[in-house]
């Protein structure tokens, strides 16, 4: 048989060694994602790498596939130190990375995506033997692909191998993954790790990056846990256990209060009653949620982004469809997919990416204040035109009441910093004499001053009686300004209860999805 | 200040081009300076020279409209050559075939016209709207489809007796107005700047067109703020296609001294192209535009006055017009790349 230069079949010690060694990372912006980690991985072992959001177990990998340059730090394979200038770099030394989010071209078929960019045009004439070679590959591997269906045309599990073998078939000896279960169903969980342990048998190593504490427990052989850019715990799995992991994960820093009036809420503001909403892959993202947010308290939702979250926000905002279940506000049902409606009805939505949602950041500060408030009959004059002279006044008060540094109300916001923007996008919310405050990631990404301010902005807000429903995945937020908490996880509330009567450590394990003892809901 | 840095880049884009233009007639030996002098003393020496200048600038700063104002809703309608040619066609309809009293006349060619106009945006604004099919491809096509239409009954409908290299002149009822013996600049200018001026006060005086310019900016922040996306698009479509219409009109009721449309569509043909040239040296701006059409206007006529009294060559007349044309369209062509693709 003739080998081929890119795919020896295992055999033997096909694996390598790897060490990274005091790895450091700062983002061009001044985030410090890492902050010295040692990691290693044998030939031949499954490790799972868990951790919240912002922990660095992406930025770790990333370094490590060749996607970037750690800022300090070496990493060695089988002892010979290497760098990476590039992902091709990490591949020609059999290092390969799975992403989240696709790199497929849809029309293709996954025999073409496979060997797409793999050896140029000529190979395109040669299919025929690289389909060989695919085919060989996907037998020993087990993995079963439909190789001349369009990758669009195919369940999204199916399109993950393509993903997978894609990596594979560029000899690939330590493959990582990134949250590779967070769009499948049960039954591909359970069929991706039984193609997992079959490549573990075969000799490669794998790193699986995942916050589910339940499927690392059952897939890893060894566990690495990060928190904000450091090792907080590393254990052979046999010997860990949910809670140990969860107070790696969370830490167990006790988080001061903010200071707030002792006033009992007043009568529920917003009633969400066993809501359904479909993500978009069309799979169901909220399954089936139960709850009230009570005037004059601060409801939070903790829990890893991407269980859900988004979508239940979009959808008490009205920018989402609702599958099943309804939404009351002020007792009566809010119609979908209508946020002018919603927000007329009184509520407030400080979006969670104010880039991508908040702001068109060619507008002026102006043109910014009245935006998702364009239709109220303040800033209008007859024949729809805007009432500018208002426009402008409005727009100067926000910028003195809530502390923007801006130029003027004419300059554009693209020049504001982040946290200026943000305090920009907070206090037209606000303003809005809002019933509900739906604040999503209200702080995330600012400095230390605009977070407090922002956050001290919410309680007043809890204190002048308003319903406040806060999102976000900095857990320590949640726990600060929350009177009652919930913990999601795959499109479901874990628990729901005063955020006094749980421990942080109960919160993570069920950040990672299990449920502690005595706390079946 | 923020509003004069547009304005001042274009000046230094100006003299870019003019600079680099200078510099491609040095090694055919043709001094530059003396070839600027004839080119501005042709397009502004005179007072007829002006009025000529405007004439040509009129129908670009409406076809210019069409095309900025699809970009201000994120569109890249390239359609105004063919909405265009319908508004001639309606122009001609209304103008020759309707006897209608002086005064009311006029309005309602120009009326029909721009009706004609943004029609012929519905068809490609209700197929993006409803089946999500690229603006780019429809307007190219019915581009095509309305020069062969508009063709066609310039032939057989609309040709005068006897003369059928042209439609039926325009009654006098329905010319508009001109301003100086001799010239071909008539009261549609007035016209043509009124619209022009009501679509800036629209896209930056209203709610409607606050809305389709965060269409364009960022479509998701347009749906967080309630904005219906399709209405918003609908409204590029057909303020453009009315805009296009218009200029169609333009040179039809108030263009000597043809008054009517060439079988050829050699009277129009090009300057629904050409609006968008105009519009990106205008930065997409109505206003801007307005400038940017008398530019374009003034090396067209003052081009002519290169050509014999500096004796610069026809073709490199054009070559450094379109040197000028070109360094003026990089910065907002840059800007729309930016916003599209880098954020």
């Amino acid at each position: 048989m003739l080998a081929h230069p890119h795919f020896r079949p295992s055999v033997r010690t096909m694996g390598l060694r790897i060490e990274m060694r005091e790895i450091h990372k700062v983002y061009p912006d001044g985030t410090v994602a890492l902050r010295g980690v040692d990691f290693r991985l044998e030939r031949g072992e499954i490790v799972g790498l868990l951790g919240e959001n912002g922990a660095g177990k992406t930025t770790l990998m990333k370094i490590l596939s060749g996607l970037l340059p750690p800022t300090r730090g070496e990493i060695r394979i089988d002892g010979r130190p290497v760098r990476f200038r590039n992902p091709a770099d990490a591949l020609r030394e059999g290092i390969g990375m799975v992403h989240q989010i696709f790199t497929l071209v849809p029309p293709y078929t996954a025999l073409e995506n496979i060997l797409l960019g793999q050896e140029g045009s000529a190979l395109w004439l040669a299919k025929d033997r690289a389909r060989d070679r695919v085919q060989r590959l996907l037998e020993e591997t087990g993995l079963s692909i439909p190789l001349d269906v369009p990758v669009e045309l195919l369940p999204v599990g199916v399109q993950q191998r393509v993903e997978i073998a894609k990596v594979l078939y560029r000899g690939t000896q330590v493959l990582i993954l990134d949250e590779p279960t967070s769009a499948l169903t049960p039954l591909e969980v359970e069929e991706l790790f039984r193609f997992l342990r079959r490549l573990k048998e075969g000799g490669r190593s794998i790193v699986f990056i995942t916050h589910k504490l339940r499927e690392v427990l059952e897939i890893s052989d060894r566990i690495v846990v990060l928190r904000n850019g450091r090792v907080t715990g590393e254990i052979p799995t046999i010997e860990a256990t949910p809670e140990l992991l969860a107070e790696w994960m969370v830490g167990r820093a006790v988080v001061p209060r903010v200071s707030r009036s002792p006033r009992p809420p007043g009568e529920p503001v917003l009633v969400v009653r066993d809501l359904e909403v479909m993500g978009d892959l069309g799979l169901p993202a909220v399954r089936g949620v139960s709850f009230e947010v009570r005037a004059g308290e601060i409801f939070g939702i903790a829990g890893v982004e991407g269980n859900g979250q988004s979508e239940l926000v979009q959808a008490l905002g009205g920018l989402r469809p609702i599958h099943r279940g309804e939404i009351l506000l002020d007792g009566k049902p809010l119609p979908p997919l209508a946020p002018i409606e919603a927000y007329r009805r009184g509520i407030a939505h400080i979006p969670e990416d104010r880039l991508r949602f908040g702001m068109a950041l060619n507008f002026d500060v102006a043109e910014n204040s009245i935006l998702s408030r364009q239709w109220e009959p303040v800033f209008l004059r007859g024949g729809g035109r805007l009432n500018w002279p208002r426009i402008l006044t409005f727009a100067s008060e926000l910028l003195q009441r809530f502390q923007v540094i801006a130029p003027g109300v004419r300059a554009v916001v693209r020049s504001l910093s982040g946290g200026n923007q943000q305090k920009l996008v907070v206090g037209r919310e606000l303003t809005k004499e809002p019933r509900l405050i739906l604040a999503v990631h209200p702080t995330r990404g600012l400095d230390v001053a605009s977070t407090a301010y922002i956050r001290e902005l919410l309680v007043q807000m809890r204190d002048a009686g308003k319903a406040v429903l806060l999102i976000s995945a900095d857990l320590d937020e949640v726990l600060e300004l929350s009177d009652r908490i919930a913990v999601m996880y795959e499109g479901k509330f874990l628990a729901v209860g005063p955020v006094e009567v749980f421990t942080r450590e109960e919160i993570g394990l069920m950040m990672g999805g299990m449920i502690p003892e005595g706390r079946a809901r | 200040m923020r509003r004069a840095r547009p304005l001042l880049e274009s000046l230094f884009a100006i003299s870019i081009g003019l600079i680099v233009g200078g510099l491609l007639m040095l090694p055919f030996r043709y001094d530059p300076l003396k070839a600027y002098q004839a080119l501005f003393r042709g397009a502004f020496g005179t007072s007829h020279d002006i009025m000529e200048t405007l004439a040509f600038a009129t129908p670009l700063m409406l076809t210019a409209i069409t095309f900025a104002v699809g970009v201000r809703a994120g569109l890249f309608n390239i359609g105004a050559e063919g909405q265009m040619y319908m508004g001639a066609i309606g122009a001609v309809f209304a103008a020759s075939l309707l006897p209608l009293p002086p005064g009311i006349h006029v309005v309602v060619a120009t009326l029909v016209a721009m009706l004609f106009g943004a029609l012929w945006s519905l068809v490609p604004a209700l197929l993006k709207i409803w089946r999500g099919v690229h603006e780019v491809i429809s307007t190219i096509m019915f581009n095509w489809i309305a020069f062969h239409l508009a063709m066609y009954l310039a032939i057989y409908y609309l040709a005068e007796p006897g003369r059928a290299e042209r439609t039926r002149p325009a009654l006098p009822t329905a010319r508009y107005p001109i301003l100086a013996e001799g010239s071909t600049l008539t009261a549609v200018i007035f016209v043509a700047v009124l619209f022009c001026i009501a679509v800036y006060f629209v896209l930056w005086g209203t709610r409607l067109g606050y809305e389709l310019r965060l269409v364009g900016e960022n479509p998701e922040a347009a749906r967080y703020a309630g904005v219906r996306i399709s209405r918003a698009l609908l409204w590029s479509f057909l303020i453009g296609g009315m805009a296009a219409g218009l200029a169609g009109a333009s040179q039809i009721i108030g263009r000597p001294p043809a008054w009517s449309l060439y079988a050829t569509l050699g009277n129009v043909v090009t300057l629904g192209f050409d609006g968008i040239g105009v519009a990106l040296v205008g930065r997409n701006h109505p206003l801007g535009g307005i400038l940017a059409a008398i530019l374009f206007g003034a090396l067209q006529h003052g081009g002519r006055f290169m050509e014999y009294h500096a004796g610069v060559l026809s073709e490199l007349v054009r070559a450094v017009n379109g040197l000028i044309v070109i360094t003026l369209a990089v910065p907002e062509l840059w800007a729309m790349v930016r916003r599209r693709w880098i954020r």
